[in-house]
């Protein structure tokens, strides 16, 4: 896997290059601003590009802004963006750009270095990776009688897991259950909030994002 | 003829003519009630009884002001108030100071208005009516009276004769109900104007408010010296036909010069709001008026108790008109900004030590945050990795656990300074602008929000930030205290200000000397704006903000 890193502050940059290479991948550059992302990601056409939100010369969200434009440019890219703050606004914007893989993370989440990998690679096998802080808003927003509540607590865990862009694997081993148990609440999940069955990961996200996001 | 019948069909035109005639006894209790409690405090100054007594007045001023704005209020649909009670706490002095502000003073003016041209407006439309009734009924009550109707030139005594009297009857009542309205109207500005809580601006502004352009109240007030003229005109006519004795069409013209004087200095005053700053703030001028009104209207009632003798209140009332005359052209003519610019220093000298303290308590809530969060979890975690360190080599196991306490801690510390930097400037708000900062933090709120922002472009930074803020402490009082389950936000960005209100369907009774809404007050007062909360028990609280944008 080939990827490229922008963030400015030298120390996260060096240490994210680190500990990417120490668990065997390949980093292809390390940059330090949004037009210098946009031009490697150009030449360099890597797999994945993760990304800082705030970039200079602004501090805004000038990385967030550099990466879509770089998928733009070389579709099909997989951008991993991470932040020191969560917004789910930053969280829709680039859910709306589905060229390829994304992912929103809070930085705290590369301290767990093995769920940190498994969500880097996800994204880069264009999956989604979404902050476990972006979930728990998006679940705030329903309404307390709504259908949500029908789901028994474990469902509502397993279905936190799944808009996070977990496969069932992935949400087994989270959770310590079998594979075949996840895939029983999956369905019942499914059948109980009127969601489509549907065979790909990828598309299941999606669906229960859309439906979290559905205003009521 | 359409005017005549759309006049008389008009429930206003009737609810007019209560206010007119409701003149008479209230007009007579002010002038009674405030001339009674005023000579007492004049005479009774150098006791300390006189203290109990001018508070008194205050209260009793305020309360006969809330019953005139209740009535101009319902019948004549005036946007009037009774002045605004004083603060229930502070200094006895300065609470003292509060309830002589301007609010009494212009209640002190409106009762006055009504004692000396109300009263008089009453009789004389009583006596009209009274006279219109009576010709249309002449056939009725004529016969009956020995002598019959005595008219001057000419006295009708049977039946026949008194009929040819009905017609005139039959048009002088419609034709004194149509002069009903123009004369209530008259008082409608002035009730606007003069039963108000606020400052003098915002009194213009409540008669700007009615919907009355300078072109509208130019011709109302056409109008008016019209009615006037014709009313007088008429008078002097029946005086002519009449007795041709004393002239006392006089009593009713000097109120009407009143009225048409006054009505006129508020056209004015609508027309050139640079005028207002000239008076704003002048408390000469304001208590000399005050005064030097009660005090002619002690002398007259003093005239008039010993025996209407040679009318020598004139000379004082003379003296007292040439004083007022002469603070209004010192008013004029003095720098215009004068005043205006000593009532803006005063203001920004207290938002400045507002914003100030603000800055301090937030900077000292920013540090005990960072002393007792981040700071002491960066120990610990050094802590953590420090024994790690000694372990090393002889207990695997325990450096795992360590490691694992220390990661924690890092997390716990970012959380901490996450929340904190949210605090200070959540970084949507730089990033996106206000509407989508407020979606965000309406979107982790439990209530059900309802945001229209109407913003063409995006105000300055500090104005952002402080409508964010007023909206997210109104957002959490809304949740907390008031237990809403609904709560509406709506901004509006027009011309040089944003607009903002927010409205909750909670319990209401929201404490506005609280930390928060001081705060609030504070963070808005900073940028020269000005805050509004209406709470009352029970609910629900709207709170309306309104921020300056020429930053």
């Amino acid at each position: 896997m080939r990827v490229v890193i922008a963030e400015d502050l030298a120390l996260l940059r060096d240490g994210m290059t680190r500990l990417l290479r120490d668990n065997g991948i390949e980093v292809v550059a390390a940059v330090s601003d949004g037009d210098a992302l946009v031009r490697e990601v150009m030449t360099r056409q890597p797999d994945l590009a993760v990304v800082d939100i705030r970039l200079p010369p602004g501090f805004h969200d000038e990385g967030l802004r550099a990466a879509l434009e770089a998928r733009q440019r070389v579709p099909g890219t997989a951008v991993l963006v991470i932040s020191q703050y969560i917004e789910p606004t930053y969280a829709q914007e680039l859910l709306a750009d589905r060229g390829g893989g994304v992912g929103y993370l809070l930085k705290d989440r590369v301290m767990h270095v093995a769920d940190f990998l498994e969500a880097v690679r996800r994204v880069a096998d264009g999956g989604t990776a979404l902050d476990p802080d972006v979930v728990a808003q998006l679940f705030s927003r329903r309404r307390q009688d709504g259908p949500l509540e029908r789901l028994t607590p474990r469902e509502r865990e397993v279905l936190s897991l799944m808009a996070e862009g977990r496969s069932n694997a992935g949400i087994a081993e989270s959770l310590v259950l079998t594979v075949g148990a996840v895939e029983k609440h999956v369905q019942s999940i499914l059948s109980k909030l009127d969601l489509p069955q549907s065979a790909t990961d990828h598309r299941r996200v999606l669906a229960v994002l859309a439906y979290l996001q559905r205003d009521e | 003829m359409a005017v005549v019948k759309r006049t008389l069909a008009d429930q206003a035109t009737y609810r007019r003519l209560v206010y007119l005639l409701s003149g008479i006894p209230l007009g007579l209790l002010w002038f009674v009630a405030l001339v009674t409690v005023w000579s007492l405090c004049v005479a009774l100054v150098i006791t300390p009884l006189s203290i109990v007594l001018v508070i008194g007045l205050a209260f009793l001023t305020r309360g006969f002001a809330a019953i005139e704005a209740e009535l101009a209020r319902s019948l004549l649909g005036a946007d009037a108030h009774a002045p605004s009670p004083p603060p229930p706490a502070g200094k006895f002095w300065a609470r003292l100071r509060a309830m002589f502000g301007a609010g009494f003073w212009r209640a002190q003016g409106y009762l006055m208005i009504r004692s000396f041209v109300g009263f008089p407006v009453g009789i004389a439309i009583f006596s009209v009516l009274a006279t219109a009734l009576g010709l249309i009924f002449a056939p009725v009550w004529v016969p009956l009276v020995h002598g019959g109707a005595q008219l001057g030139f000419w006295s009708p005594h049977t039946f026949i004769q008194s009929l040819v009297l009905v017609p005139a009857g039959l048009v002088l009542l419609p034709a004194t109900l149509l002069i009903v309205g123009p004369i209530a109207g008259a008082f409608r500005p002035i009730a606007s104007g003069l039963l108000r809580s606020d400052d003098t601006t915002a009194a213009i502004a409540g008669m700007a408010d009615e919907g009355v352009t300078p072109a509208r109240a130019r011709r109302a007030l056409v109008t008016h010296a019209a009615v006037d003229g014709v009313v007088l005109f008429g008078l002097v006519l029946i005086w002519a036909v009449t007795s041709r004795g004393y002239f006392w069409p006089v009593w009713i013209m000097l109120p009407f010069a009143v009225a048409l004087g006054i009505h006129g200095w508020f056209v004015l005053l609508g027309e050139r709001p640079s005028l207002v700053d000239r008076f704003r703030g002048n408390r000469v001028l304001a208590a000399t008026a005050g005064v030097g009104a009660v005090a002619t209207a002690y002398f007259v009632a003093v005239w008039a108790i010993t025996g209407h003798g040679y009318f020598w209140p004139i000379w004082p009332a003379l003296g007292i008109a040439i004083l007022i005359g002469a603070l209004t052209v010192a008013a004029l003519l003095s720098s215009p900004r004068h005043a205006e610019m000593a009532e803006r220093i005063e203001t920004l000298e207290t938002s400045r030590a507002g914003a100030v303290d603000l800055q301090d308590s937030e900077l000292r809530r920013i540090e005990r945050d960072l002393h007792d969060g981040a700071q002491a979890r960066l120990v610990a975690l050094g802590m953590s990795l420090g024994m790690a360190e000694q372990k090393l080599a002889d207990d695997p196991e325990r450096v795992g656990e360590l490691i694992a306490e220390a990661r924690a801690g890092a997390e716990h510390a970012l959380r901490e300074l996450r929340d904190l930097a949210r605090g200070i400037h959540p970084p949507v708000l730089a990033d996106r602008g206000l509407e989508a900062a407020l979606a965000s933090l309406a979107s982790s709120t439990p209530m059900s929000v309802t945001l229209s922002v109407d913003t063409a472009n995006r105000p300055a930074p500090a104005v952002e930030t402080a409508a964010y803020f007023v909206v997210a402490e109104a957002l959490a009082n809304a949740t907390k205290h008031a237990h809403a389950e609904h709560v509406q936000i709506r901004i509006a960005h027009t011309g040089d200000k944003l607009e903002l209100q927010v409205e909750d369907d909670g319990t209401g009774g929201a404490n506005p000397d609280g930390t928060g809404l001081r705060g609030m007050r504070r963070r808005v007062e900073a940028l020269d704006g000005k805050l509004s909360v209406i709470s009352p028990p029970g609910g629900p609280t709207t709170i309306r903000a309104e921020l300056p944008c020429g930053w």
